[in-house]
């Protein structure tokens, strides 16, 4: 187990570094000048040149991966060329904001998911089988942009039970988690019910029931222990999906997350903000995935690594 | 229901009480303490991100209206455009490449020190030798800063700079002990402003609380204020409804009536010194032809695109340079003559012509609606126009690359002077990667109207339109008109035609 945990971070690093050099070329390469970017319409060339000096934008590309990695070494990220604040502390900023609606997003959607998904697969074909597909189907095919602008509009301006945008208190939290948990919830909700479907079709189950378990045991503890393992693995998919695609959940609520950083630095070609967030992101990912996979193990002692 | 006539019916009690109590203390308190009664806090909501505290390093509308509330700059500029004494009592030109400033004595910055000639001194020289500041560009004309005691600089320049009092109102002064600890400074920053700052999250809010010692009696008129950054349009008028904001701007005519129904919400426009053109790539066939420019300019309906895709907030142009700067002039507007417009281009031989119109994607508002309509009238004059959305960066190397016939872009106010826009998009060195622009009348003209006089630059001015009004190198479809939400508590907001949204002479009633 132990070689196999190494072997997995030693190809993580790999992972991170290939990351590293895709993003740090593809954002030079693509049509876009930062200088531009920064300084107004009809700035003079010479301004553009000289900013872009300023920038370190003009040495050969791999003098500036060099560079890049030196400064990384030492937890230095670079300067972000919007904020001229560092990247880091820009990124870092947005942490709170990003975690706190990604975990209460993923609670949502695994408590919600499960049930639903449970309450479908052991009433399967009666109306609260029907009522969980519809709901999941919903979920699937509404738009966030839409659907959080339709809470924000009933809860926010027309009940004003809620907050309608902004990142202070737990109130604020309800509207965007609910949003951002839609979709997610609506993809667990559907592979709980069909992966517990399969397996209480299996001998095992049978068994159980015949040795006069409870029910409620046969679902919960045998049943689910290992429906839960494909589930696991897209939860584990969806916490990456949260980070960085909840882009559209943030815009809508003005939420300070790191989604929304990002895709405002890739359209300002703020290199060095792009760079920090998506080696951060790839870190977290491959770090969570291998979690995941550690978690196999326990649920089903039948899946050994070597 | 039993929630929202519980909360009226509290909000009716607590107003009677605190209006009651301010009746009661008001008849206490001497004259000038009276006056400066302060109360309340007023929440902002405004649609571009704040990206730094430094005045000098950002050349952005919204930056430049939020920071002034921190710092003052030497020269202010009303709503009707004057120019008016701010840290500066009084300027004048003393020669074409001279300029001096008498300083406001009695003024202090929010950490005590002193504004005197010193901080004028390090401000200028600061922007104009730290060429990684983004303002660094403007103020590189600029040859010595001298101060002449402690209360009167003067400037002089390389060549003339008539436009520098306008430069001016955009730059905040600095207290020159921030030199050599800028990083530092600029965590907590301090101006002489009616506001002091308080705290900054990136790209999320900014508070500020009241100056007490401002140098202006009665201003500011509420205790705090915050101002948050919510580009998204639909969550920026939904909190202004919801009365979690009390000023919204850069409102679209579309979202006019959503906003005119609601409760407690009031909506002021202004026609904005703002010209949106459509500059042509004069160095590519076909535009290149004049001829070509002109069908297009006759193939296009204006009055269309105001009254019925910007529902009548919009305002017909009479000349390049819009009403508030500096030569603005009448040169009449132009015509809607499609029938002229295929002849001309019968007659100079043109068939089936094709060209791209780029636009900067989501850069104004209902800009490709307003491209879609153009295209369809220039096809009924036999203009093929493909419409390329592009994102704004590679729209921006797309243009300095040449690759475009017609480009969407728009021009407002900055500095609240002409001179930049002329000198940048109408010299050839300037518009090289920009338009192709080149003739020698227009470039003698703009290097005249540089010089401080300014009966001298309007009527240079006016000559250098007139010749672009023939030539047409752009399309000014229409001036803007800014439009502003507010809560009905607001007392004293102005609708600024400069998009500045400033609050310190503003209360919550």
């Amino acid at each position: 187990m132990r070689s196999y945990i190494l072997r997995r971070l030693w190809q993580s690093a790999i992972t991170l570094v290939g990351v590293s050099i895709l993003v740090f070329v593809i954002l030079r390469v693509i049509p876009g000048d930062p200088a531009k970017m920064l300084l107004p319409e009809g700035a003079p060339q010479s301004a553009v040149e000289e900013l872009n000096r300023h920038l370190g934008l003009r040495e050969p590309l791999w003098v500036q991966y060099g560079i890049f990695l030196r400064s990384v070494a030492r937890g230095d990220f670079g300067q972000s060329f919007q904020y001229r604040s560092p990247a880091l502390r820009v990124v870092v900023e947005r942490l709170p904001a990003t975690v706190q609606l990604t975990l209460v997003a993923m609670l949502l959607t695994v408590v919600v998911g499960v049930s639903i998904g449970i309450v479908a697969a052991v009433r399967q074909g009666t109306g609260y089988d029907y009522a969980g597909t519809v709901l999941a189907v919903l979920g699937q095919s509404l738009p966030n942009f839409w659907l959080g602008i339709m809470l924000i509009l009933l809860f926010g301006v027309t009940l004003r039970w809620l907050p309608t945008s902004g990142f202070q208190g737990w109130q604020h939290l309800v509207l965007p988690s609910v949003t951002l948990a839609a979709f997610p919830t609506a993809l667990v909700a559907r592979l709980t019910r069909s992966s517990l479907l399969e397996i209480l079709n299996k001998d095992y189950i049978r068994t159980g029931r015949a040795k006069g378990l409870a029910e409620r045991i046969v679902i919960l503890r045998h049943a689910l222990k290992n429906a839960t393992i494909p589930v696991l693995t897209v939860i584990g998919l969806q916490i990456g999906t949260l980070l960085g695609g909840a882009v559209i959940t943030e815009s809508v609520f003005a939420w300070p997350g790191m989604g929304k950083l990002v895709v405002d630095a890739i359209f300002f070609r703020d290199f060095p903000v792009v760079q920090t967030i998506l080696i951060l992101s790839a870190t977290v990912f491959v770090l969570l995935n291998l979690l995941v996979d550690l978690l196999y193990p326990v649920l089903d002692p039948r899946i050994r690594y070597r | 229901m039993h929630e929202k006539h519980g909360r009226a019916m509290r909000l009716n009690r607590r107003q009677f009480l605190v209006g009651s109590g301010a009746v009661l203390g008001a008849s206490v308190l001497p004259a000038s303490a009276r006056a400066q009664v302060r109360r309340g806090e007023i929440v902002a909501g405004l649609s571009e991100r704040m990206l730094t505290l430094d005045p000098a390093n950002h050349y952005s509308i919204s930056s430049t209206s939020v920071l002034r509330h921190v710092f003052d700059p030497l020269v202010e500029v009303t709503n009707d455009s004057k120019f008016v004494p701010a840290l500066a009592e009084s300027w004048h030109a003393v020669n074409n490449t001279t300029w001096r400033f008498t300083l406001r004595k009695g003024v202090s910055f929010h950490d005590g020190s002193p504004f005197n000639a010193d901080s004028v001194v390090f401000t200028l020289k600061r922007v104009r030798d730290n060429t990684k500041l983004i303002k660094s560009f403007v103020y590189q004309d600029i040859e010595d800063v001298r101060k002449d005691g402690d209360w009167a600089v003067t400037v002089s320049t390389k060549r003339p700079f008539g436009s520098l009092p306008a430069h001016l109102t955009m730059l905040g002064m600095l207290p020159p002990g921030a030199a050599g600890q800028e990083d530092a400074f600029f965590q907590k920053p301090a101006g002489t402003g009616p506001f002091r700052f308080v705290s900054w999250t990136h790209g999320d809010h900014i508070v500020l609380s009241a100056n007490p010692g401002y140098w202006k009696p009665g201003i500011p008129k509420v205790e705090k204020l915050t101002v948050r950054f919510i580009p998204e349009l639909s969550t920026r008028t939904a909190a202004l409804r919801a009365g979690e904001l009390h000023v919204i701007d850069r409102v679209p005519p579309d979202m006019v009536a959503t906003l005119k129904a609601s409760p407690g919400v009031r909506v002021l426009d202004i026609p904005a010194i703002e010209a949106q053109r459509w500059h042509f790539q004069l160095a590519k066939e076909p535009v290149k032809d004049p001829r070509v420019r002109k069908a297009v300019s006759l193939g296009i309906d204006r009055n269309v695109i105001i009254k019925d895709l910007l529902l009548g907030y919009g305002r017909p142009v009479v000349s390049p340079i819009p009403p508030g700067l500096i030569g603005h002039t009448s040169l009449g507007q132009k015509a809607y003559d499609p029938e002229r417009a295929r002849q001309i281009l019968r007659q100079a031989g043109y068939q089936n012509l094709s060209i791209d119109f780029v636009l900067m994607k989501d850069l104004y508002p209902k800009q490709l609606e307003i491209a879609q309509a153009a295209a369809a009238m220039l096809g009924d004059v036999g203009i093929k126009v493909n419409i390329r959305n592009l994102e704004i960066a590679t729209a921006r190397e797309q243009r300095s690359a040449g690759n475009y016939d017609i480009f969407f872009s728009g021009w407002a106010h900055m500095p609240h002077d002409p001179d930049w826009y002329l000198g940048q998009w109408f010299t050839k060195a300037g518009a090289e990667k920009l338009t192709r622009f080149a003739d020698p009348r227009v470039e003698q003209l703009i290097a005249e109207g540089r010089v401080p006089d300014p009966r001298v630059r309007q009527q240079k001015y006016e000559e250098i339109q007139r010749i672009l009004w023939e030539e047409e190198p752009e399309i000014w479809p229409y001036y803007s008109v800014a439009i502003y939400a507010i809560s009905d508590k607001l007392r004293g907001f102005e609708a600024r035609r400069d998009y500045y949204v400033l609050l310190y002479d503003v209360s919550i009633g």
